[in-house]
């Protein structure tokens, strides 16, 4: 049949093209918040270049010593070996028994010990990573008992007649972990002793806010909070 | 906060009205591209026979056996030959019933060639006009569904105690997919038929110049005898 003829290469044209571009809708185009690059340190080797016998002293107690600052616990012994009297790398030093020797040991253990940094520095890369994760989990969380606690506080609070805009009050709340109000006082009047008085009446009419279940989201921000009252809105 | 949905679980959450605009704008979209394709390689299959029968008919070749040839194979004839057939058959006939009236002649010459003419546009232009009702409706469908989407949407979050904003964002974020997906079937469409129809119109020109030579050749031949 013409028809067939005519129609079966364009229809199998088309549907390979939508089939591409759903593939590509589905698979790959995912939103890139999901790749969550780890980059790893890169590890470079460091080496003790064996120099003349007059220099070579002094480099070994040189490199020693920015290592046992950025990780004290690492390999506390490595001083004994290269050098008895490191306080003093300037001094010229009496002949060791075999210095070759002892320069190759201090080069191995400077590199494992490179290792074992890099390898520390890693992990608190990737914690540090994990903490922040959890810290936008956080927020958003946060963000929203916020907005609960505004939304019962806007309903408790009655605007005295004499408010006016402009006015603001600062009042600090402080809460047990259960949500409860522990205490309200106010921080910065607002010029108006009615006006303040209906913000605490407010927060105190409140009673129990809802928080966060999580200790430490409590901890971090809801423990102590301060709010800002306005008449034409109130905000944290 | 949980990973962002993915595009086919935004899809799969849409309301039923909003999965069938988008099941038709998919259908719009593969039907236009299907006729995209076949208007392509059908035009371009056109152009190459125009080629070939022109240089055919310009290399001196006696008419007549020309015809002859488009004769035995008529049931497959396209485009020019077509034209070349109605005209040049009409002169035959015409002359083997004895007409001599030139005018009269080349009247129903030119009138056989004007209906072959007409029959290859239509050929020629077929499918083209449902290129145009993609591209200029679906742009609309797409948007009644994005439209209808985010008003239910909206409409969730009136009974919500608390709008947020992560509360409407997955409904308008699916909703949106059906205006893209109305872009997208449009966008072709809009291409192809502006394309397809300035081709359609380049090729009648052709014929309608061949159509033109070939009268005055046999214009002339009906003088001369």
């Amino acid at each position: 049949m013409g028809i067939v003829r005519d129609y079966a290469v364009p229809f199998a044209l088309a549907v390979l093209l939508h089939g591409g571009v759903l593939a590509l809708l589905f698979q790959n185009w995912q939103p890139e918040t999901e790749e969550l690059r780890l980059y790893e340190p890169r590890v470079m080797d460091a080496k003790v270049i064996v120099m003349e016998k007059s220099v070579r002293k002094r480099p070994v107690p040189a490199t020693e010593q920015p290592k046992p600052a950025p990780a004290p616990r690492a390999t506390p012994p490595p001083k004994p070996k290269p050098k008895p009297p490191p306080p003093t790398p300037s001094v010229e030093q009496p002949p060791q028994p075999d210095p070759e020797e002892e320069l190759v040991r201090a080069e191995q253990e400077l590199r494992d010990r490179l290792r074992d940094l890099s390898a520390q520095s890693m992990q608190l890369a990737l914690a540090g990573e994990m903490a922040d994760l959890r810290d936008m989990e956080a927020d958003v969380e946060t963000m929203s008992y916020a907005e609960k606690i505004r939304q019962a506080i806007i309903e408790a609070w009655s605007r005295p007649p004499s408010a006016r805009l402009g006015m603001q009050a600062r009042l600090r709340v402080d809460l047990v972990p259960s949500g409860d109000l522990l205490a309200v006082t106010i921080l910065e009047s607002s010029g108006n002793s009615a006006f303040d008085r209906s913000a605490e009446v407010a927060v105190r009419k409140v009673g129990r806010f809802e928080v966060p279940k999580e200790t430490r989201l409590f901890e971090r921000n809801f423990r102590r909070f301060t709010l800002l009252f306005k008449p034409e809105d109130l905000l944290r | 906060m949980t990973e962002p949905a993915s595009v086919l679980e935004l899809i799969a959450s849409a309301s039923i009205l909003v999965q069938a605009v988008m099941v038709i704008l998919l259908l719009a979209s593969l039907a236009s591209w299907v006729l995209i394709f076949q208007r392509w390689f059908g035009l371009n299959r056109v152009q190459r026979e125009i080629d070939e029968f022109e240089d055919e008919f310009w290399s001196g070749i006696d008419l007549a056996e020309l015809s002859g040839e488009l004769e035995e194979r008529e049931d497959e004839l396209t485009g020019i030959e077509t034209v070349f057939n109605a005209g040049f058959g009409e002169y035959r006939r015409l002359s083997a019933a004895g007409t001599t009236d030139p005018d009269a002649v080349m009247q129903f010459v030119q009138r056989a060639m004007r209906v072959a003419l007409t029959h290859e546009e239509e050929r020629l232009g077929r499918h083209l006009p449902f290129l145009a009702t993609v591209g200029s409706t679906s742009v609309y469908v797409g948007l009644f569904g994005t439209v209808w989407g985010i008003m239910n949407a909206f409409r969730n979050v009136a009974t919500m105690t608390q709008a947020t904003l992560a509360a409407v964002a997955p409904g308008i974020s699916e909703a949106l997919i059906a205006t893209a997906m109305g872009l997208f079937a449009a966008i072709p469409a809009v291409i192809g038929y502006n394309r397809f129809a300035a081709r359609v119109e380049v090729l009648m020109k052709r014929y309608e110049a061949f159509a033109d030579e070939l009268t005055s050749i046999l214009h002339r031949t009906v003088v001369a005898t």
